[in-house]
C-alpha cells in the first residue's frame, strides 16, 4: 500500500500541496481528481522523487519510500515523453532493464505488452514514426512493462479517442484485478466514475474528499430529486423555500434538497398538485459532489 | 538494483544509439578521411616533380652533369646545375635556400661529397648518385644534421593537439545535445523515476566518451599507417608513449568538457538555447586551442605553456603537445593529471547538483544560480 500523509510543497510563493494525505490499496482503481493546479501532478512528482517535497512523508508497505521501491512502480508522466529516434522494442526494453528485469526478461515482457497493446506490427519502427494515438499506447508500455506494483498515471486519458479509452480502461481494470494498486488522475469525472471504484479529490493542495465513490455520495447532505407532475406546470413549487430549483422544463423539475428531506411530505404535495409522473430521489454525481466540494 | 548498473544501461544506450547512428559513420568518415589527407598530401607535394638547384663546386668529370641532367629527366625530375665558385659559398646558398643541394669535387681528384641543408629531397640524391659510373665513392654531409625523431615529434604535437579538440569538441557537443534532446522530449521524466540524475549524466558521459575513444584510436591508426606507408615518417621509438598520453589526455578533457556541456545543456529548454547556454565553455576550449598551437607549439618549455600545464581547462591540449616534443618534466604530467582530475571532481559535485536541479525544469532557459538552489538538499 502507498501511504502520503501531510505532504506539502511550495515553489516559491506558490503553495502546490498543503498537508495532502491520501493512500493507494493493492487491486483498487483510485481516481485522484482536483481543478487546474490543485496538486495532483506535484504529488505524483513527489511519488517518483522528481520533486522534493518541504514535509510530509510517503511510505510504501510501511517503510519510507526510496530508489528501490519505485523500480517496482509504473508511471507515465502528465509531460509525455519518449525518446523520439529509438525503435519501440528497443525503447520498452530499455526502460524494462532499467527497472531491474535482466535483459532476456525484459524482451520477453517488451513483446508480450507490445502484443497486448496491439503494438506487435511496429515494435522495429522509430517512436516519431508512429502516430500520436500509438506513441500513447508506447507510452502507457513504458510504464507497464516491468509489470509493476504500483502504476500512477497522470492524465491517462487525454489526447485518446474513444477506442483508446476502452483500450486503456481494460487494461487498468485488468491490472487492478492482478493486484495492482493503480492511481491516475483525470478531468473527465464521468470516465472516472465509471471506471473507479475509489476517488481522491485535491483541492488547492489539500484533500477535500476520499473514499468510495458510491460511500462518497452517499455521504453528501443534499440529494437530486426529479419531480414531473403531468399539467401542473410547476405550479406547485410555488412559495416552497425548501426546495431549490436547477433546472425547469414544462411539467418538470430538477430540485437540490437536503439529504434529510421529509421525502413523504413532497410527495403528498406533489401528489395533491396532479399526477406525479417521475419521482426521482438521487444523491450527487461525481461531477456534481466534485463542484460541491472544490467550490465550497 | 544497483547504481552501477543503472548507469551502465545509460551508456549502453548511447554507445547503441549513437554508435548505430549516421552521425557517428559520417563523422568517423570525415575525421579519417581528413587525417589521412592531411598527412598524403603534404608528401605528395614535397616529393612531386620540380626544379631542383644542383651546385657544382670544383672540377666535376667531363659529361658528369650531362649525365645528371638527363637521368632528371628520365625520373620526372628538372635539376639545374651551376657552378659555384667554392665550398663556403655553396654552403652559405645551401644555408638561404637558393641551392637544393651541391656536389663538392676536391681539387686533388679524392672522393667528391655531396651537400645538403638537412634532409635533402632524396630523389635528387638518388639521380645524382646514379649518373656516376663506375660504381659511386661519394661522401655525405649534412650542413644541419636532421633528426627524424624531431620531425615527427612535431608533427605528433601538431597533428595531436587537433585531434584532441576534434575529439573532445564533438563528443563533448554530443553530451550537450543529448542532455537537451531528453529535456525537449519530456523522456527525463520517465528516466529520472528510476535513474539517479547524476547517474543519467555519467552514464551519458561515459558511453559517448567510448565512442570518442573508438574514434580517437581509429584517427590514430590511420594517421600512424598513412604516415609509415607513405614514408613521410618511421615511428620514433616514443610513439607509443604519444599515443599514450593523447588517449589519456583525451578522457580527461573529455570528461571535464562533457561534463560542462552536460551541465549547461540542462539549463536550456530547448536546442536552440543550447548553443548559446554552451557559450562560455566553447570559449575556453578555442582559447585553450589557439593558446596551444600558438604559443605552446613555438616554445614548449617557455613559462606561458609551463602555467598553462597547470590550468586544468587547456591542460588536456598543451601537457600532450609539450609531451610529444619532450619538453615536459615527468613531475609536470603527473601533477597536471592530478590537478585535472581534481577540476573533474568540483566541476561534478558543483554541476552535478546544477544539473539535478535544471533538467527537471521546463520552460525558459534556467540561470544557473536557481538551478543551484532548486536542487537544494539534493546537493
Amino acid at each position: 500500500m502507498l501511504e502520503i500523509s501531510d505532504l506539502s510543497k511550495r515553489y516559491g510563493p506558490v503553495v502546490a500541496l498543503d498537508g495532502a494525505t491520501l493512500a493507494v490499496r493493492p487491486g483498487r482503481l483510485v481516481g485522484f481528481l482536483g481543478p487546474n493546479g490543485a496538486g495532483k501532478t506535484t504529488t505524483m512528482r513527489c511519488i517518483f522523487g522528481l520533486a522534493r517535497p518541504d514535509r510530509g512523508s510517503i511510505t510504501w508497505q510501511g517503510a519510507p519510500i526510496d530508489r528501490a521501491h519505485r523500480l517496482r512502480f509504473g508511471y507515465m508522466p502528465e509531460q509525455r515523453g519518449l525518446y523520439p529516434r529509438m525503435k519501440v522494442a528497443d525503447q520498452l526494453s530499455y526502460f524494462a532493464q532499467q527497472h531491474g528485469m535482466p535483459s532476456g526478461a525484459a524482451k520477453a515482457a517488451t513483446s508480450r505488452w507490445l502484443d497486448a497493446l496491439g503494438l506487435a506490427d511496429r515494435s522495429g519502427a522509430r517512436l516519431e514514426a508512429l502516430s500520436h494515438g500509438n506513441q500513447q499506447r508506447v507510452q502507457l508500455g513504458a510504464a507497464l512493462v516491468h509489470d509493476p506494483e504500483l502504476l500512477v498515471l497522470d492524465e491517462p486519458f487525454s489526447g485518446l479517442d474513444p477506442l483508446g479509452i476502452a483500450t486503456m480502461t481494460a487494461i487498468l481494470r485488468e491490472r487492478a484485478g492482478a493486484g495492482v494498486g493503480v492511481v491516475f488522475s483525470s478531468h473527465q469525472l464521468d470516465l472516472v466514475e465509471d471506471v473507479c471504484e475509489d476517488v481522491v479529490i485535491i483541492n488547492r493542495g489539500r484533500i477535500v474528499a476520499a473514499g468510495g465513490i458510491d460511500e462518497l455520495r452517499s455521504a453528501s447532505d443534499r440529494r437530486h430529486l426529479e419531480v414531473e407532475v403531468t399539467g401542473n406546470g410547476n405550479a406547485w413549487l410555488a412559495g416552497r423555500t425548501d426546495l431549490t430549483v436547477m433546472e425547469r422544463a414544462g411539467d418538470f423539475a430538477r430540485l437540490l434538497v437536503p439529504a434529510d428531506l421529509d421525502l413523504g411530505a413532497v410527495l403528498a404535495a406533489a401528489s395533491a398538485a396532479g399526477p406525479v409522473a417521475r419521482f426521482s430521489f438521487q444523491p450527487p454525481t461525481l461531477s456534481e459532489l466534485f463542484m460541491e466540494v472544490v467550490q465550497s | 538494483m544497483s547504481r552501477r548498473r543503472a548507469i551502465w544501461l545509460v551508456a549502453r544506450r548511447e554507445l547503441l544509439e549513437r554508435g548505430r547512428s549516421r552521425a557517428f559513420a559520417l563523422s568517423l568518415v570525415v575525421s579519417v578521411g581528413l587525417i589521412v589527407a592531411g598527412i598524403i598530401v603534404p608528401s605528395l607535394i614535397s616529393s612531386g616533380p620540380g626544379t631542383e638547384r644542383l651546385g657544382i663546386v670544383g672540377p666535376a668529370p667531363v659529361g658528369l652533369v650531362d649525365g645528371i641532367e638527363a637521368t632528371a629527366r628520365q625520373a620526372g625530375l628538372t635539376i639545374v646545375a651551376e657552378p659555384v665558385p667554392d665550398l663556403p659559398a655553396a654552403e652559405t646558398r645551401l644555408t638561404d635556400g637558393t641551392l637544393d643541394a651541391a656536389l663538392a669535387f676536391p681539387p686533388d681528384g679524392s672522393i667528391p661529397t655531396y651537400v645538403v641543408k638537412t634532409r635533402g629531397n632524396a630523389l635528387l640524391q638518388q639521380v645524382v648518385v646514379a649518373s656516376f659510373s663506375p660504381a659511386p665513392q661519394i661522401g655525405f654531409r649534412e650542413l644541419q644534421p636532421s633528426d627524424p625523431n624531431r620531425d615527427t615529434s612535431f608533427l605528433f604535437a601538431n597533428v595531436g593537439v587537433i585531434l584532441l579538440f576534434i575529439s573532445i569538441f564533438t563528443f563533448g557537443t554530443w553530451v550537450l545535445t543529448g542532455v537537451v534532446e531528453e529535456k525537449q522530449s519530456r523522456v527525463v521524466e520517465v528516466v529520472l523515476s528510476t535513474v539517479e540524475a547524476r547517474d543519467l549524466l555519467i552514464g551519458k558521459v561515459l558511453g559517448i566518451g567510448i565512442l570518442g575513444l573508438v574514434q580517437l584510436v581509429v584517427m590514430i591508426t590511420a594517421g600512424l599507417v598513412a604516415g609509415t606507408t607513405t614514408g613521410r615518417f618511421s615511428l620514433p621509438p616514443t610513439t607509443g608513449a604519444s599515443v599514450t598520453m593523447l588517449l589519456l589526455w583525451f578522457i580527461l578533457g573529455y570528461v571535464f568538457y562533457s561534463t560542462a556541456l552536460g551541465v549547461l545543456g540542462a539549463l536550456a529548454s530547448r536546442m536552440e538555447e543550447a548553443s548559446n547556454a554552451s557559450s562560455p565553455v566553447s570559449f575556453i576550449a578555442m582559447a585553450g586551442y589557439f593558446f596551444s598551437l600558438l604559443v605552446a607549439l613555438n616554445d614548449p618549455a617557455g613559462t606561458a605553456a609551463r602555467i598553462a600545464t597547470f590550468v586544468p581547462p587547456v591542460a588536456p591540449m598543451v601537457v600532450p603537445l609539450r609531451a610529444a616534443l619532450g619538453a615536459i618534466e615527468p613531475w609536470e604530467v603527473v601533477g597536471s593529471a592530478i590537478l585535472m582530475c581534481a577540476a573533474i571532481w568540483v566541476l561534478f559535485v558543483v554541476g552535478g547538483r546544477i544539473y539535478t536541479g535544471a533538467v527537471l525544469q521546463t520552460g525558459a532557459r534556467m540561470r544557473l544560480r536557481d538551478a543551484w538552489r532548486t536542487s537544494g538538499r539534493a546537493g
